[in-house]
């Protein structure tokens, strides 16, 4: 996926999806296009004191 | 007497980067090679169709700005881009077709061409790939 940074290309801040005759080399190289970041969505998740294994019941793997 | 007048907003693209603002002249020649099949049967020479080997030849003010025109093409020597060329900034359509060479080859970029007193202007050509007309 890439974003458009020149408004040579179309407008910047859009998706530029690259046809198969298009060198996206160039493109990222002339500073028309960059690589978007993937989002991260994930939230970080607390585990709660009930959550946690008691001792006892943890395998031990040695 | 029908004519086509190009006094301003014919859009060229090169690898998808609009640069009419910085382009003077576009010309677009369809080229099917020709092959010799005279034969000694043959009064006059004869040809058939060969291979198409179209061209787009486009003057282009260089300009080294950001995303201008060196930046455009300074990586696209040695490659296989598309190119096209509409007469004009209108709706594509019948009287406003969109012509595409997909998959020319830029075999040279001139990098400076200095002269006192004038701007610098460039001609590239791209040579190859499969001719295309769209009007919608």
């Amino acid at each position: 996926m890439y974003e458009i940074i020149s408004a040579r290309l179309g407008t910047p801040g859009d998706t530029f999806t690259p046809d198969d005759a298009t060198n996206v080399e160039a493109l990222l190289d002339g500073g028309f296009i960059k690589e978007k970041n993937p989002t991260n969505n994930a939230k970080s998740v607390k585990v709660t004191p009930s959550q946690q294994v008691p001792d006892d019941l943890q395998i031990d793997t040695e | 007497m029908a004519t086509s007048t190009y006094l301003s907003a014919p859009v060229v693209t090169v690898n998808s980067v609009d640069l009419s603002d910085q382009a003077t002249s576009a010309v677009i020649t369809r080229v099917i090679e020709s092959l010799e099949s005279s034969s000694f049967a043959s009064n006059s020479r004869t040809y058939t169709a060969g291979m198409e080997n179209s061209t787009i030849t486009v003057t282009l003010y260089n300009s080294y700005a950001v995303t201008e025109t060196y930046a455009t093409l300074k990586a696209l020597v040695g490659t296989q881009t598309t190119v096209t060329i509409k007469p004009t900034v209108a709706a594509t359509s019948a009287t406003n077709p969109i012509h595409t060479l997909t998959g020319c080859y830029l075999e040279s970029l001139p990098l400076v061409n200095g002269q006192l007193g004038a701007l610098d202007t460039i001609d590239i050509t791209f040579t190859g790939g499969v001719y295309s007309v769209a009007i919608a």
